[in-house]
């Protein structure tokens, strides 16, 4: 008869709970998944937050002249790359729950992966446009 | 050729916490990484502890970590882990359940969690005169689920599980799917009760760590996403 859980050994440990596990493409897929949506979770509040600026015409346009800046840019530009992954997987993991495409996960990943890309140096070109002209224009 | 055997090393009787120690061992590129093991237990170091007995993917008894990922010693080939002389080859226990000696693993909750999902076949119907018969298309629909040997491979592979010991785990809930999809089978109610769960079904965020792992190249993920379509349409 197995132990019971509560019976177990006090000599058993737990430390084995997080070992180094090789990343393979679909875990590699959930972390940027959960990395993204998290860093969504937290742009959306501070966006919300600066908004209170909208009640301030003034306040709203040294705001503006602020997200000019190429740090500002650039945050503007990861941004995008956020919405356009976090987006495209959640496709692919909608494809493998509903519609069972699962033999399918490795090249799923690879083809949206690149039409990600496509969609970032499209979309990000007149911001990258902006920061190189800055710096080197 | 010679390899390095790193083994992560635990014994509760004399050791605060685990430790690395590695061995030399000669190796044929055709040997199994359980031939290894073998060779550091026979020949360097009697107290290694691990679990074996089949030798042959049957019997699952085997599963541990190699070079960073779940496998079954005894079905994966040195060659398949080393690209030459010198190289060395890791081994661990299953990560996320607890290690009673070296590389063996407690299972009790590992099989607590088969049990909870009541993997065997409810019907009480009326007995026929002869078996219950299946056809092939039916089975079509379970046989890659059925060639389960309990290695825990998955289970233990899962980031899920390890966040949260516990999350019952694709071992158990491909055990659901097996019986649920079973077109003899009744039960389907009873186990759809346990594994539409927060425990069960809604952790698993199609991370394929399980796929990647099986040494019986189950693709279980997609029978857990069949199950979970089950689980939604059960309640329209
Ligand atoms: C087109 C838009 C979007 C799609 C298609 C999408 C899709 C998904 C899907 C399918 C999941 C489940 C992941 C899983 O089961 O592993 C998910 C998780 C999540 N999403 Fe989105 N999402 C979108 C937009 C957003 C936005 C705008 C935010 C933030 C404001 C966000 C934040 C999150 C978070 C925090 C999670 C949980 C991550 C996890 O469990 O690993 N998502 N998303
Ligand atoms: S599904 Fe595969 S990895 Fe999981 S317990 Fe069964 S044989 Fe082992
Ligand atoms: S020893 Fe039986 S499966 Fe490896």
């Amino acid at each position: 008869m197995a132990l019971e859980t509560a019976e177990r050994p006090k000599a058993a440990t737990d430390s084995n709970r997080f070992q180094w596990y090789k990343v393979r493409t679909g875990m590699f897929a959930w972390m940027l998944h959960r990395l993204t949506g998290v860093a969504l979770v937290v742009y959306l509040i501070l966006h919300v937050w600066e908004l209170r600026a909208l009640t301030d015409p003034d306040a709203f346009n040294a705001l503006i002249t602020k997200y000019h800046a190429p740090i500002y840019k650039i945050g503007e530009f990861l941004l995008l790359g956020a919405v356009v992954y976090h987006a495209l997987n959640g496709l692919r993991i909608v494809l493998i729950d509903f519609l069972g495409w699962s033999p399918n996960q490795k090249r799923l990943f690879w083809t949206l992966g690149a039409v990600a890309v496509i969609l970032m140096v499209v979309g990000g070109y007149p911001i990258i446009h902006t920061v190189v002209t800055h710096f080197f224009g | 050729m010679k390899l390095n055997v790193k083994i992560k090393r635990y014994n509760p009787e004399v050791d605060d916490a685990p430790h690395w120690e590695t061995y030399e061992a000669p190796a044929d590129p055709l040997d199994s990484a359980l031939a290894l093991l073998l060779h550091v237990k026979w020949y360097e170091d009697g107290t290694l502890t691990f679990r074996k007995s089949c030798a042959h993917g049957i019997c699952g008894s085997d599963a541990m970590q190699i070079n960073g990922e779940n496998k079954l010693a005894c079905s994966v080939l040195v060659q398949d882990l080393v690209s030459g002389d010198g190289d060395t080859i890791t081994f661990a226990p299953l990560p996320g359940s607890p290690v009673i000696k070296d590389l063996v693993i407690d299972q009790s909750r590992f099989f607590e969690k088969y049990r909870s999902v009541k993997p065997w076949m409810i019907n009480d119907g009326p007995a026929p005169e002869r078996e219950r018969l299946q056809s092939p298309e039916d089975f079509d629909m379970i046989e890659d689920s059925t060639k389960c040997i309990m290695c825990g491979a998955c289970t233990h592979s899962c980031p899920s599980t390890w966040a949260d010991p516990e999350y019952l785990g694709p071992a158990a809930m491909l055990k659901a799917y097996r019986y649920n999809m079973d077109t003899r089978d009744d039960g389907s109610d009873e186990r759809l009760e346990v594994v539409d769960s927060s425990e069960g079904l809604w952790k698993c965020y199609t991370i394929f760590n399980c796929v990647q792992s099986c040494p019986k190249d189950i693709d279980i993920t997609r029978w857990l996403s069949a199950l979970k379509r089950q689980a939604v349409t059960s309640q329209l």
